[in-house]
């Protein structure tokens, strides 16, 4: 259940009774509904669980067990204050510590945005563990980057040495104003999420993540998880993990031309990519549409790992 | 509310109290961002011996403390104070602007590729009440 400061509305989409583990010193929120074959849905920056809502009922009535992490830094998790606190491999480490103490094993990974590297570097560090991958609007490879990532306006301008505190950071631009414009019906956004994933960074501090994330981001060699991106790119181009790529018509941060292009031709035994109505945040328009599509791609992989 | 950011001696700090207002842990994330501050505050002839501080286009001084990160290039990161009168509490409103117009000046020592332009349309993007406006 929400805390009071969520507003009635936002409780009333988020039902799920809430669970805490420790992650590497951190404490970790994640909702686990169901039984079954389970099911991780990873989000990225700036959200958290509630991204999934839509997913939980569906995915729990086809006879899955749901987990979706707050990521460290997000959502009802733990927010660390120092920029420090935060890395690539530590994310990935957080999950990695989550699903062990959990002891899942036929996990299918859905992950969007940084649910994908962390996700990705999960699932394909353990793939004896991993039934199928599901992939959203993300990336794993070094280079090349987003087009919309080189760019100084908007992207790298907001997150700039003391411009990223500011703007992300005392006013909120990212899990504001961000996500309203990264989703395609932006008058039911408004109405029916936003102010969960405002709420749930209510302070400059706890918002930190938000503008370190996209530091993490790389551009060329000196980037600081150059080399975990190639280990990245390499391991997905030998994986056989069965797989489901799902994208955003409208995505103009990661374009499906080509994003999805991409992982079809990393994974091209990968079903997809099936084109949904959405931007960068497609669960937010498409919810029950990506939830449908990945009961019927589990369906059909019957009781071992490879379909 | 119309004169510029402006680097000044050390102020008398009697009476006053240092209000945090803004920090930066990773001063250095794009390398021109550490050169500015480098060569703006002298910092490597004074190194961590003393704050800088600007006055702001609303005529309140601003303090920067520059931070050391053992292994990494001096600074790493920033912190910026506020320099109030020692009971008062912040107008959040004109610390606002005034952090507006310290970026806007900060991105114009950077120089390019950097520009206030871009930042003037970033904080226009995300409709913010200091960037309506842009002045300083």
């Amino acid at each position: 259940m929400l805390a009071p400061e969520f507003p009635p509305h936002i409780r009333e989409q988020w039902p799920f009774a809430a669970h805490f583990a420790r992650v590497n010193g951190w404490r970790m929120h994640y909702v686990d509904e169901g039984s079954g074959d389970p099911v991780v849905l990873l989000h990225g920056n700036p959200a958290w669980g509630f991204l999934y809502r839509e997913f939980v009922s569906p995915l729990v009535r086809a006879g899955y067990r749901v987990i979706i992490p707050d990521m460290i830094g997000f959502g009802l998790s733990e927010k660390p204050v120092r920029e420090h606190a935060h890395s690539l491999d530590g994310h990935s480490s957080n999950l990695i510590a989550l699903l062990r103490q959990l002891d899942l094993d036929r996990v299918a990974v859905v992950c969007h945005d940084w649910g994908g590297p962390t996700g990705l570097t999960y699932a394909l560090s353990h793939q004896e563990r991993v039934r199928a991958l599901v992939i959203m609007s993300t990336w794993a490879w070094q280079s090349p980057p987003a087009e919309f990532h080189t760019r100084i306006f908007p992207w790298r301008l907001m997150h700039a040495p003391l411009v990223g505190p500011y703007l992300l950071g005392k006013h909120s631009a990212l899990a504001g104003r961000g996500m309203y414009l990264s989703v395609v019906d932006r008058e039911r956004f408004r109405q029916r999420a936003q102010a969960a994933y405002e709420v749930a960074l209510p302070d400059p501090a706890t918002r930190l993540l938000t503008w370190t994330w996209p530091r993490w981001i790389p551009l060329d060699q000196q980037a600081r998880a150059w080399r975990r991106f190639q280990w990245l790119e390499q391991e997905l181009s030998r994986c056989k993990l069965p797989a489901l790529i799902v994208w955003g018509r409208e995505d103009d941060v990661f374009d499906p031309a080509t994003f999805a292009t991409r992982f079809k031709q990393l994974l091209p035994h990968a079903e997809g990519p099936h084109l949904v109505t959405g931007r960068h945040f497609l669960q937010e328009d498409s919810g029950p549409e990506i939830a449908a599509r990945i009961i019927e791609f589990l369906s059909k992989l019957g009781n071992g790992r490879a379909a | 509310m119309s004169s510029p950011v402006s680097v000044i001696d050390p102020p008398d700090v009697a009476g006053k109290r240092m209000a945090a207002v803004l920090a930066e842990d990773r001063i250095g994330h794009y390398a021109e961002f550490r050169a500015f501050f480098e060569r703006t505050f002298d910092l490597p002839r004074i190194g961590m011996s003393r704050p800088g501080y600007v006055a702001a286009p609303s005529g309140t001084i601003y303090q920067f403390v520059f931070i050391g990160r053992s292994g990494e290039p001096f600074p790493a990161g920033v912190e910026i104070n506020a320099l109030v009168d020692d009971l008062e509490p912040l107008d959040d409103a004109l610390v606002d602007t005034d952090l507006w117009a310290i970026l806007r000046w900060m991105i114009s020592g950077v120089g390019a590729p950097w520009s206030v332009q871009d930042l003037d349309a970033t904080g226009r993007l995300y409709r913010l009440a200091a960037a309506a406006d842009p002045k300083g």
